[in-house]
């Protein structure tokens, strides 16, 4: 604590790709881990379990750097989370808390925010106010279920929950906007006015960068390309500079952690290669297009050549990864659409008089909204899909650190604030309204 | 009350220029500023009613965010003398986050303290708060 009534806040955005975490006021968050984490069913007391466990009893005492156990007793199950999951285990599968854009399984919640607070910020969280970024999709029953974990297990002294769209809106200086969040696991476009999120404008869409990421490695595949985790081979020297490539032989790595350790390399060449076309994509005009060499972990050398456009344009025209082999289908097609169908949808569900604001106020945020090209594109077909000569206008930070991070960043201004410090949903308040008042609290 | 909204209080002095402003018209303009150290938004410059747009825009600074309120006299098409009063949240992009962010989320109280309001904008550059822009919402 520092001066007066300042307090030094931690906030928390648990996405469905990865856990942003850190002290109110810095400019970026100390702490960013994936979302997933690797669990190992526990049938019985092995040995191996039990030194685990007994390891663990010893480094607690010295505030643990050995992963929590989950309420063993019911679940029986090990996980691990942050970098304990770049280490391969056996039967180990790597598993994610969410699905579509909103938390399932909130015992690996719990042990994210664990691993945030106790491992990487090293704090105590009955000492420090916590804002958190909910999904504007949330029900009051999951914001509900938050505030109960944080004011009963980490007994909290006050919490905030704030809504992504609202954040990112505020922290691009609008109170009215239309935010057009594209993160891993789902494209989420919602129009805020004046603070409020509009709820009937929200739309969802699965289409990610995760599943941008799996059209990149299925087309890969398919031209006979083979990546390789880099769990499962060694490198070694064998003359200057020359390196021989040894495959390992691990059977019990579980087909989940190999496909993570795979689509991290998947990622990094989508991100490194990728660029949306400035039109729709033509499978014939891009036939010739100059390839871009990108070297694999395991040394071979591919060329990526018109799935640079292509899979970008999937966020555009989602139809078009149903050509690539190996990726499936949608269960409902229907509701699957291109951001631009999203944004007009979004925008005609919204009261006539404020569309023309909205239009012109498009915001870019999440971890796909860094792709070259997206914000150019956008805008034009928009522009191209929308009536008249209304005036359209799509903005993204410049700065692509504030792009991925503008709900974190949003947050940790606010809950800087001095005015702020008067907005919390306080201990006291909870043990005197109960769990509901957080809908009164942090509409 | 918006979602994450900053808390942020208003001066007396904000609403009483206001009022002034729309009843007696003894302002043209007026500027408005979050002080972060009062935790309030305080009055940060009148403009005299001989000021005209070309003074209230030059009131605005380039680079920081403001909260203003711009008495428009116009002619109507039917040679009507009028007036209408806008409330202009000026948030460059050039600004710095922070900034942006405290007036963003401090503005639907402080919008609420001021009642007699016309027309609403926000901008983020000088065109979005153009006199063709504000020109054209007036009718």
């Amino acid at each position: 604590m520092y001066g007066g009534d300042e307090v030094s806040a931690i906030v928390i955005d648990v996405g469905s790709y990865s856990c942003k975490a850190g002290y109110a006021g810095d400019d970026t968050p100390k702490a960013v881990f994936p979302s997933v984490v690797g669990s190992i069913e526990q049938t019985g007391e092995t040995d191996e379990a039990k030194a685990d466990k007994e390891a663990e009893a010893a480094s607690d005492s010295k505030n643990g750097a050995k992963p929590m156990d989950v309420d063993k007793a019911k679940t029986k199950r090990k996980l691990y989370v942050g970098q304990e999951l770049e280490f391969r285990r056996d039967h180990m599968e790597v598993i994610s808390p969410m699905k579509d854009g909103t938390v399932t399984d909130w015992d690996i919640v719990d042990n994210i925010w664990n691993h945030a607070f106790r491992q990487r910020l090293l704090i105590n969280p009955e000492e420090h106010p916590m804002l958190i970024a909910e999904p504007s999709t949330n029900t009051g029953q999951q914001r509900e279920k938050a505030a109960e974990l944080m004011f009963e297990k980490y007994k909290v002294p006050a919490l905030f929950l704030a809504k992504n769209a609202v954040l990112t809106s505020f922290a691009s200086g609008r109170a009215t906007s239309l935010v057009v969040d594209s993160g891993g696991g789902s494209t989420v476009v919602a129009a805020v006015h004046d603070g409020y999120v509009l709820q009937k404008s929200v739309a969802t869409s699965p289409i990610g960068g995760e599943f941008l990421t799996d059209c990149m490695m299925k087309s890969l595949e398919s031209k006979g390309v083979v990546i390789r985790p880099r769990y499962s081979f060694k490198k070694k020297e064998v003359g200057p500079g020359e390196y021989k490539v040894v495959d390992l032989d691990l059977p019990n790595t579980t087909e989940s952690y190999k496909l993570y350790c795979m689509r991290a390399i998947a990622s990094d060449i989508k991100e490194s290669v990728c660029r949306v076309p400035d039109t729709a994509f033509d499978e014939v005009a891009y036939a010739n297009v100059p390839t871009t060499s990108y070297e694999l972990p395991d040394g071979q050398t591919i060329e990526v050549g018109a799935d640079r456009f292509k899979i970008p344009d999937i966020l555009f025209n989602p139809s078009l990864s149903q050509t690539i082999p190996g990726v499936d289908g949608f269960a409902d097609s229907m509701s699957v659409r291109g951001l631009p169908r999203m944004v007009i949808d979004s925008v005609n569900r919204c009261d006539v008089d404020i569309r023309k604001e909205l239009l012109s106020s498009i915001l870019l945020s999440g971890g796909s909204s860094s792709i070259l090209q997206l914000k150019e594109r956008l805008e034009k077909e928009v522009l191209e899909e929308s009536s008249g000569n209304t005036r359209v206008k799509v903005l993204a930070s410049g700065n692509s650190v504030e792009r991925r991070f503008s709900v974190w960043i949003g947050g940790s201004i606010l809950a800087s604030l001095g005015s702020f410090q008067q907005m919390w949903f306080s201990k006291a308040e909870y043990e005197e309204h109960g769990v509901s008042y957080i809908q009164r609290k942090c509409p | 009350m918006a979602n994450a909204a900053s808390g942020m209080a208003v001066d007396d002095e904000c609403k009483l220029k206001f009022l002034e402003l729309k009843a007696k018209r003894t302002y043209r303009f007026i500027i408005y500023k979050i002080d972060e150290k009062k935790k309030m938004v305080v009055v940060e410059k009148v403009g005299e009613p001989v000021l005209n747009y070309d003074d209230f825009a030059a009131s605005l600074p380039a680079n920081e965010c403001r909260y203003a309120i711009f008495d428009y006299d116009f002619v109507t098409e039917e040679n009507c003398q009028k007036s209408k009063i806008f409330f202009i949240a000026w948030s460059p992009d050039t600004s710095r986050v922070r900034s942006k962010m405290i007036y963003a989320s401090s503005k639907d109280r402080f919008k609420r303290e001021l009642d007699g309001i016309q027309v609403e904008l926000q901008a983020t550059d000088p065109t979005e708060v153009g006199l063709d822009v504000i020109r054209g919402r007036a009718n």
